[in-house]
């Protein structure tokens, strides 16, 4: 007969509940300066589905309204250390973020609102109205407002995806050596969504003072949460991860504060991070001005009941009663925010020409420029400026033959001697002497607080390191073992570190270094075997460099690391136990951005590659004995790529072939051959050519496998074919 | 049993050649060794022997067609063989309606495949077939290069896929265009730019005829364009004086069948400079320069279906008559265009003697992969001074271009010294 034990969560999980002896007990200044974001918060938002329902918010306006004890409840505790990211229903948090920062003390409601108030709130609008004197120049609008000095590092459109961020600036916050924290502020609808719950793993293990911020307003868009999960009790998720729990009634802003206070404490003291709870209740609609009992998804007496329990209404009912103001007070202060949201209103609005009584339009002078659509995509590379660059022709030392995978060691053990901002983070990079290549070897016994060994979690990792970087004090170098995981963190590598840049504005640093590695050739199969530059081409915010020896090796990681943007670094597993050129102890060479390397000069044809496969084309070159230029490009990515090696070389050639390994579908040169095509069209004598793997992913089988890759026989057989007609 | 007739490799590593003519009628019997057709390449016309005896059957090509060596052209086999059974044989080739042109057997090469009659139609310049809806294939570059030199691209032969028009048939009929111009304007006119020699376009009904080119014609465009492009020309001009020269030759004619003409005797008087200055008997390898162990020289023969060059060899030692009659071999054979691959190949120079037409110097385009070659002029009666005494000698006047990758001018100029003292001491020509 089994014996049976009852096992408890060795994290522990609590409601907090309060009462009016919580009320009573309340500094009076703490109350009356939540009045004022409340009073504040609601009012905008109130504005803002006002200009909605007159059509001159183009996009959705995610309210908040009715939620908005969660946000002030919670924010108001928070230094402007802190940092506060949320997701697209985040007007509230982002406007108590920067109402606290702006008067740490609180905002008194029976003053006029202070002018530095009063100019937030206008950027604000003006953001989410798509306005350029927006925080962002109105890219971002209602759905990615960031205001870094507040600590408001930036709201996001992808439900869950700025969860892994924000464990981002919590390690920044712990490693740099301060008690901040960062709160992730999101919904029900993302408590179930992969990033969320790897990050709510990642950061307990590590142990980051990240608040899990969930508002549970218990419909996502129209489905309720008891449709789509059985434990409805959301906090219930924490102590499975070990985390420090809390379940509180979010209409109640005492209640949250309170909350807060304790999470904070725990959150200051190091014992990693916590997970807040709480009940709240949108009165309106997904987006727009209408409640969502209009699309029947819910009733009209829910909606009535949830609004008695008023976050606005119970704080003022608190304060009159208290008699720390009058109920005349109260209304002033209303008035009061709704007067300055009309005058705000008539600072970016203009009587319609030609319109209808009343009807208003944008002022034109608000719009952006439409010549700044593409501005600031990535940096300008100024940062590189006075910076020595030398490459292998001009390089100060003696060249001689070493080890690939011996540079990649030796260069990062380098930067991180050098620099101490660098990080090193992937699967298995503090073990197996060096990870599964030994790129990494030595590195964990010598910095052993800057070389992560991760969870298999490729979307938190890779996210926490896009937080780490846009956080500015670190720069992080983030492995991916194989390429093709980078499927598996697509929402962090494209649609957060790929575009953070450009969507708040146009100025914001991503230093992130992803080393990404290539490893067709080594049987590991259809989904462990593809080369990424094709994709990660398509993806602007990023730069993509392509070792092909250990001197570029060497000279591109460390512009890469140097460089504000954030740059893919490819590996191929067969270069890893190569050797080539190199001078022996320099790691601190830099090659310069955007230039190819010239790997045989001839006149017949240009033949453009890079990575491993330079080494096969020139071999094949050699085996056909045609006279053709190898360009290594080196630099792939649109806005680095080399064209005045290539410019020159296709007028020199007149005819091009692009050669790389990597199945058709996901390879490089196709937006290679359209852009020469369109640049150089009057200079080919043929049409481009392209050398590419199959159409399938390679498979297992090592038959099948050099089958589906293309290499020096494939080159060679090309060219032969080039040099019949 | 019918059997296949495929084109032959005529010379290493050309993938195509021409069906230039059948020579003998279809199910009329042929002996062993006839020549039963002649391909053309576009360096040589070959005449293909029967192996055994027997008769044509089929023809698979047509002539003036372009075929990829190893591509079927005809079926032969004895003359009462029945129809079907060559109709079986044809079947197993599994030809497309017409015959492929292309060189490999994958689907887009057969896609290209035209048939016969429309590729024997398209060969001709500006053939804009009705089957391209009347569109002139041309790449890019040549369009451009066309445009910059107001060359009308009907007028030019395409020899790439399908017929079009590529960058190296723009350069050779613009170097056809000014070789035409070269012989009105002078020395070496031919350098001149592209772009001051337009090439007035043809359109219907002009006062002129754009007549389509031989191979050979555009195979000798081409290679002197690049000669031109790529090995950068030096000249040294030298007059010599050719009495005795003259003398030695009429002694040597006299009363024998040798009939050693002047140019033999340059060419002999070459390869003894050759000896002298080996320096000169080089040619340029990209990345070596080949030094030779002996003397081959080409001669340039002009014949009516262009320039070819076939090469003496070792003429350092051969004696005088036996060369002599080497040469008038090749000459007669290159008239007939029956020089066969190898005499064309080789060498490290060439003489060009343009003297019977009473031309007095010129300077020639190297003929690569030379690393040099003379142009001879006419010899004539001349004021001469000897010894500051005005008198009446024979002059013959000589320039000699240099590729200045593999020499220098002082080898070279060591070369002509050495090469005027031979010819004016034309004993030593005979040592």
């Amino acid at each position: 007969m089994p014996s049976r034990k009852a096992i408890e969560p060795a994290a522990a999980w609590t409601e907090l509940v309060v009462t009016d002896a919580d009320w009573d007990a309340a500094p009076a200044e703490l109350l009356t300066a939540m009045l004022s974001q409340l009073v504040l918060i609601r009012t905008f938002e109130e504005f803002v589905l006002d200009l909605a329902a007159k059509g001159l918010i183009h996009g959705p306006a995610h309210s908040s309204i009715g939620q908005e004890g969660g946000a002030v409840g919670s924010c108001i505790s928070l230094t402007s250390a802190d940092t506060v990211n949320g997701s697209h229903r985040g007007h509230h948090q982002f406007l108590a973020k920067v109402l606290t920062h702006l008067h740490p003390d609180g905002i008194d409601p029976t003053k006029p609102v202070p002018d530095d108030v009063r100019d937030a709130l206008l950027r604000t609008l003006r953001e989410i109205c798509g306005l350029d004197r927006g925080f962002s120049h109105g890219r971002g609008g209602s759905m990615h407002l960031q205001w870094n000095e507040a600590g408001a590092i930036g709201t996001n459109a992808i439900v869950g995806g700025g969860v892994p961020l924000a464990a981002g600036s919590a390690w920044a916050h712990k490693h740099a050596g301060t008690d901040a924290v960062a709160v992730s502020y999101f919904g029900d609808g993302a408590i179930n969504i992969g990033s969320v719950l790897e990050t709510f793993n990642l950061a307990a293990a590590w142990s980051l003072p990240l608040c899990f911020f969930v508002e549970n307003n218990q419909y996502a868009v129209s489905t309720h949460i008891a449709e789509v999960t059985a434990e409805t009790r959301l906090s219930g998720r924490g102590p499975g991860f070990g985390i420090r729990s809390w379940k509180v009634d979010g209409m109640d802003p005492l209640a949250v504060h309170l909350a807060m206070r304790e999470a904070l404490e725990h959150l200051r003291s190091g014992q990693g991070p916590a997970l807040i709870e709480a009940e709240v209740y949108r009165y309106f609609h997904q987006n727009g001005p209408f409640p969502g009992s209009a699309f029947r998804y819910r009733t009209k007496e829910e909606e009535r009941e949830w609004r008695r329990r008023d976050p606005l209404d119970t704080t003022a009912r608190h304060i009159v009663r208290r008699g720390i103001l009058a109920q005349d007070d109260v209304a002033g202060c209303i008035e009061q925010a709704k007067a300055l949201m009309a005058e705000l209103g008539e600072v970016i609005l203009e009587p319609k020409p030609g319109g209808k009584p009343k009807e208003q339009r944008i002022k034109p002078e608000e719009w952006p420029d439409p010549g700044f659509v593409d501005e600031g995509v990535r940096g300008d590379l100024s940062e590189l400026a006075g910076m020595t660059f030398t490459d292998l022709d001009n390089h100060p030392g003696e060249i001689t033959e070493s080890s690939f995978i011996g540079a990649i060691a030796g260069v990062l053990a380098r930067r991180m001697e050098t620099d101490p901002r660098v990080v090193v983070m992937g699967e298995d990079v503090h073990r197996l002497n060096g990870g599964t290549n030994g790129a990494t070897r030595g590195l964990k016994e010598r910095f052993p607080d800057r070389v992560l060994g991760t969870p298999i979690s490729e979307n938190a990792f890779a996210g926490l390191g896009g937080g780490l970087a846009m956080d500015g004090r670190f720069r992080p170098i983030v492995e991916f073992m194989y390429a093709d995981f980078m499927w598996v963190a697509a929402d962090q590598l494209f649609n957060q570190i790929g575009k953070a840049r450009h969507m708040f504005g146009g100025t914001g640093k991503v230093p992130l270094v992803l080393r990404s590695k290539v490893a067709m050739g080594t049987g590991y199969g259809s989904q462990h075997s593809m080369d990424p530059a094709g994709v990660f081409a398509t993806a602007p915010g990023w730069r993509i460099v392509a070792p092909s020896t250990p001197f570029d090796y060497i000279g591109l990681m460390n512009t890469a690391l140097a460089c504000d943007d954030p740059v893919m670094v490819l590996e191929h597993v067969d270069l890893y136990q190569s050797s080539g050129p190199n001078v022996p102890d320099d790691y601190d060479h830099y090659l310069p951005v955007g230039k190819a390397a010239v790997r045989r000069r001839g006149s017949a044809i240009t033949i453009i590659t890079y990575l491993a496969m330079t080494q096969h084309v020139l071999a094949a070159v050699e085996d056909v004995g045609i006279d053709a230029e190898v360009i290594d490009l080196r630099w792939l990515d649109r806005a680095s790529l080399d064209w005045d090696t290539i410019t020159a070389s296709v007028q020199k050639t007149n005819t091009v072939l692009i050669a790389e390994q990597g199945a058709r579908g996901t390879s490089y040169g196709g937006w290679l051959a359209d852009e020469i095509q369109r640049r150089l069209f009057d200079w080919l004598d043929a049409p481009i050519e392209r050398v590419t793997g199959g159409e399938a992913s390679p498979s297992i089988s090592k038959v099948l496998e050099r089958a589906a890759v293309a290499g020096t026989e494939e080159v060679a057989a090309k060219l032969r074919q080039i040099a019949e007609v | 049993m019918p059997e296949i007739l495929r084109m032959p490799e005529v010379a290493a590593n050309t993938t195509e050649a021409v069906v230039s003519s059948w020579n003998v009628d279809l199910n009329t019997p042929y002996a062993a060794g006839e020549a039963i057709v002649t391909v053309e390449t576009e360096k040589a016309a070959v005449d293909i022997e029967a192996e055994t005896e027997g008769a044509l059957l089929r023809l698979l090509a047509d002539e003036g067609q372009t075929v990829a060596v190893g591509s079927p052209i005809a079926v032969w086999g004895s003359p009462g063989e029945t129809p079907d059974a060559v109709d079986a044989l044809v079947a197993t080739l599994d030809l497309p309606t017409g015959i492929t042109t292309g060189a490999g057997s994958d689907d887009e090469r057969r896609a290209e495949a035209v048939p016969a009659e429309s590729a024997v139609a398209d060969r001709g310049a500006g053939a804009a077939s009705p089957a391209n809806g009347g569109r002139i294939f041309a790449s890019p570059i040549a369009r451009k290069l066309a445009a910059e030199a107001g060359l009308d691209l009907a007028a030019v032969v395409g020899t790439g896929p399908n017929q079009s028009i590529r960058r190296r048939d723009v350069e050779a009929a613009l170097a056809a265009a000014r070789s035409a111009e070269a012989a009105a304007g002078g020395p070496d006119a031919a350098a001149s730019p592209s772009s001051d020699h337009a090439v007035e376009p043809a359109t219907a009904g002009a006062e002129f005829e754009d007549v389509p080119i031989s191979r050979m014609r555009q195979a000798v465009a081409r290679r002197l364009v690049d000669s031109k492009h790529s090995a950068p020309h030096f000249y040294l001009r030298g007059t010599v004086r050719v009495d005795r020269l003259l003398d030695v030759r009429r002694e040597l004619n006299d009363g024998t069948q040798a009939a050693i003409s002047l140019n033999d005797l340059v060419v002999k008087a070459v390869a003894v400079a050759h000896s002298r200055v080996p320096g000169l008997n080089v040619r340029w390898n990209g990345d070596s320069v080949r030094q030779y162990r002996q003397a081959d020289i080409a001669v340039a023969v002009a014949t009516e279906h262009g320039l070819v060059t076939p090469v003496v060899r070792g003429v350092d030692t051969m004696p005088i008559g036996t060369l002599a009659e080497r040469t008038r071999d090749l000459i007669r054979r290159a008239h007939d265009r029956r020089l066969r691959q190898h005499e064309l190949e080789g060498g490290s120079i060439t003489v060009t003697n343009l003297g019977m037409f009473g031309t007095e110097e010129f300077a020639a385009i190297i003929n690569p992969p030379h690393a040099a070659i003379l142009a001879v002029g006419a010899a004539s009666r001349q004021p001469h001074v000897v010894d500051g005494e005005l008198g009446v000698a024979t002059i013959m006047r000589m320039c000699l271009s240099v590729d200045h990758r593999p020499v220098d001018g002082v080898t070279a100029a060591e070369w002509m010294r050495e090469l005027t003292g031979i010819i004016e001491h034309p004993l030593q020509i005979l040592a």
